[in-house]
């Protein structure tokens, strides 16, 4: 164990002391804390709150009475009416963009970013080996293939969880420094077990980072599985890339005419689409999406390294 | 003796292609083995085999007696290599590739680090990046990565290769002496022939994947070759040896004559022109190069 341990150390060797590494990790400083600035200089505050709650509920009750939607949308908008109507009660004003909380929101959806780093790691870990010329003097250690396989994987999956907590700990202090700590204490009304309940907001910001780490994860597998497969690092970052900006958007087509749709995997990295109460294809569910990632994952890191564990080293 | 790396009937075949042909050979330690061939012969395809990084069609590779294919992690410790060019990380410094490959292996010290950056002479630009280095000093440093955890067997390509000529004959001499007084068994590849003539004890021809020869370097000065004369009169030399010996070639030369002669047969000219009274002030074995050897073997008509 001490062994992998030191596999592990020596990969992020290889990543920390490159150029490239730290540019993506100042970039992605830069851009929580111009988020901010941004925030901070173009919000609006809306004249009145309740108005606008009010109006809210309005909507979904026409909806509501509109009839032909959808079961799990129905459910969805019934919670929304309950909690805005909890929210005139009790006075709780909806977390604005330009609080702490807000801002810390929003910052997950800056994961995308993450994601596109870490794909860039992921993809240059094992294919700059074969074009360095390298994975000849890795590969003939006293160590076995699938060792070094894993320790570059965990490598990766590291830098990601690196870059999250960084993206965390930015847009919390830029996000405290510019709108103030003062609303810390507001709650999140979640809806549960049919009735509306007041929950920490940390709770909410850190559901929606989880949500967001589906993307992440599966991309950053992929993007590893085609750097091995193909040893090309530009094809890995290429194809990965292009998968996670447009793959979405070509599911989205897909699942409007066929039902197969719900399989492929850009209908289920989505997982926050389940707390929209909109997801890809009607009858998906949370639990069936965690089940085709986990498929997913597994056909993944079972090509890579079975592709790596047989092949001749002829670069 | 046990050989310290036995290829038994190696062979490898590429889709329908055999690149490797039942290829048998032994190192024992103690002795450095050349490993000779013409471009595309199949010597790096060998060597990856050796170390585990093809598979191996048919036969067995024994390191120490460790079967290769069967138990790599353990015979691979033997084994100290470098296959092709020595490529490092770049934009590391020597010193932290070193570090890298040490963790690799169990057992490798800070100490052994250092000892073996002073030993191949990097100590001045070790924390320098790889980037900076000059083709010989990489070189060097692929040296000091095979030798960091105390192989028996080193196995190296083209070692000299981009080293300047104070720079090989250091090389040499160390391989050489790693081989006498530590007694690693070494096997070096290279195309520079008059290099590996210096270098080797011993060496393997290969030529389209299967092996020509394997001879002694000291055997090479035994077969029938030229011999050098430094006689006077050199004439009466000359009609000597074509009394005693008509079907030698000769030539003659400012020195005295060049005679095509039977290694056995050079103490009997000797007597005779000495019982002709002709004054003989030098044999001269005009040893046949491995180059000549080579190209006999080969057919001379491959690029080399």
């Amino acid at each position: 164990m001490s062994n992998f341990f030191s596999l592990i150390r020596n990969e992020n060797m290889k990543i920390y002391y490159r150029f490239g590494t730290w540019f993506m990790i100042g970039l992605l400083v830069l851009v929580a804390v111009a988020g901010a600035i941004i925030v901070k200089t173009s919000y609006r505050e809306p004249t009145d709150w309740r108005k606008e709650v009010t109006a809210e509920t309005a909507s979904f009750k026409a909806s509501l009475e509109e009839g032909n939607i959808s079961k799990t949308y129905k459910d969805y908008l019934t919670q929304q009416l309950k909690i805005n109507e909890y929210r005139l009660k009790h006075d709780i004003k909806p977390i604005a963009s330009n609080t702490f909380w807000g801002y810390l929101e929003s910052s997950a959806g800056m994961i995308s970013l993450v994601t596109l780093f870490t794909i860039i790691v992921a993809a240059g870990s094992v294919a700059s080996e074969f074009s360095w010329g390298t994975i000849k003097l890795l590969l003939i250690r006293p160590t076995n293939r699938a060792k070094i396989l894993l320790s570059k994987y965990m490598a990766a999956l590291l830098f990601a969880i690196g870059l999250l907590v960084l993206l965390f700990a930015v847009s919390a202090i830029s996000g405290a420094a510019l709108f103030g700590i003062e609303t810390i204490k507001e709650p999140y009304l979640a809806y549960q077990n049919g009735e509306v309940v007041e929950k920490s907001m940390i709770w909410y910001v850190l559901q929606m980072y989880a949500l967001n780490c589906a993307d992440l994860v599966m991309m950053t597998t992929f993007a590893f599985m085609i750097s091995t497969v193909f040893r090309n690092q530009s094809l890995a970052i290429g194809l990965a890339t292009f998968s996670l900006f447009i793959g979405p958007q070509i599911t989205y087509f897909l699942a409007m005419k066929f039902d197969w749709a719900k399989y492929l995997l850009f209908a289920n990295t989505n997982l926050s689409q389940y707390l929209d109460g909109m997801p890809m294809v009607e009858g998906m569910t949370m639990s069936f999406s965690i089940m085709m990632l986990l498929l997913y994952f597994l056909v993944f890191n079972a090509l890579a390294w079975l592709i790596f564990q047989k092949r001749d080293i002829a670069a | 003796m046990n050989p310290l790396l036995q290829l038994k009937n190696v062979r490898k075949d590429i889709g329908s292609k055999t690149i490797i042909h039942d290829l048998s050979l032994e190192v024992f330690a103690g002795e450095v083995f050349g490993f000779l061939g013409p471009n595309g012969a199949g010597k790096t395809t060998t060597i990856r085999m050796i170390v585990g990084l093809m598979d191996i069609t048919s036969g067995e590779v024994l390191i120490n007696g460790i079967d290769v294919a069967k138990n790599f992690e353990k015979a691979i410790r033997y084994v100290g290599a470098i296959v092709e060019n020595p490529e490092m990380y770049k934009f590391l410094t020597g010193y932290q590739n070193l570090l890298h490959y040490a963790r690799m292996t169990s057992g490798v010290t800070k100490d052994r680090i250092d000892e073996v950056i002073k030993l191949v002479g990097l100590e001045h630009r070790i924390h320098d990046k790889v980037k900076t280095y000059s083709l010989g000093m990489r070189q060097r440093l692929g040296l000091a990565q095979a030798l960091l955890h105390r192989p028996s067997l080193l196995i190296l390509d083209e070692p000299t290769n981009g080293l300047d000529p104070a720079g090989i004959r250091e090389i040499r001499d160390y391989l050489r002496k790693l081989a006498r007084e530590e007694g690693l068994g070494i096997v070096v590849s290279s195309h520079l022939l008059s290099e590996m003539e210096m270098m080797c004890d011993r060496f393997a021809i290969i030529q389209h994947g299967k092996l020509v020869t394997i001879e002694a370097v000291q055997e090479l000065s035994k077969q029938a070759q030229k011999v050098l004369w430094i006689v006077d009169p050199i004439e009466k030399a000359a009609q000597v040896v074509q009394e005693r010996f008509p079907h030698y070639h000769i030539q003659q030369n400012g020195q005295g004559i060049e005679v095509d002669i039977d290694y056995h047969d050079i103490p009997k000219l000797n007597a005779a022109l000495v019982a002709e009274h002709v004054q003989v002030y030098g044999i001269q074995v005009l040893a046949k190069s491995l180059e000549e050897r080579f190209l006999e073997m080969t057919g001379g008509n491959e690029i080399v």
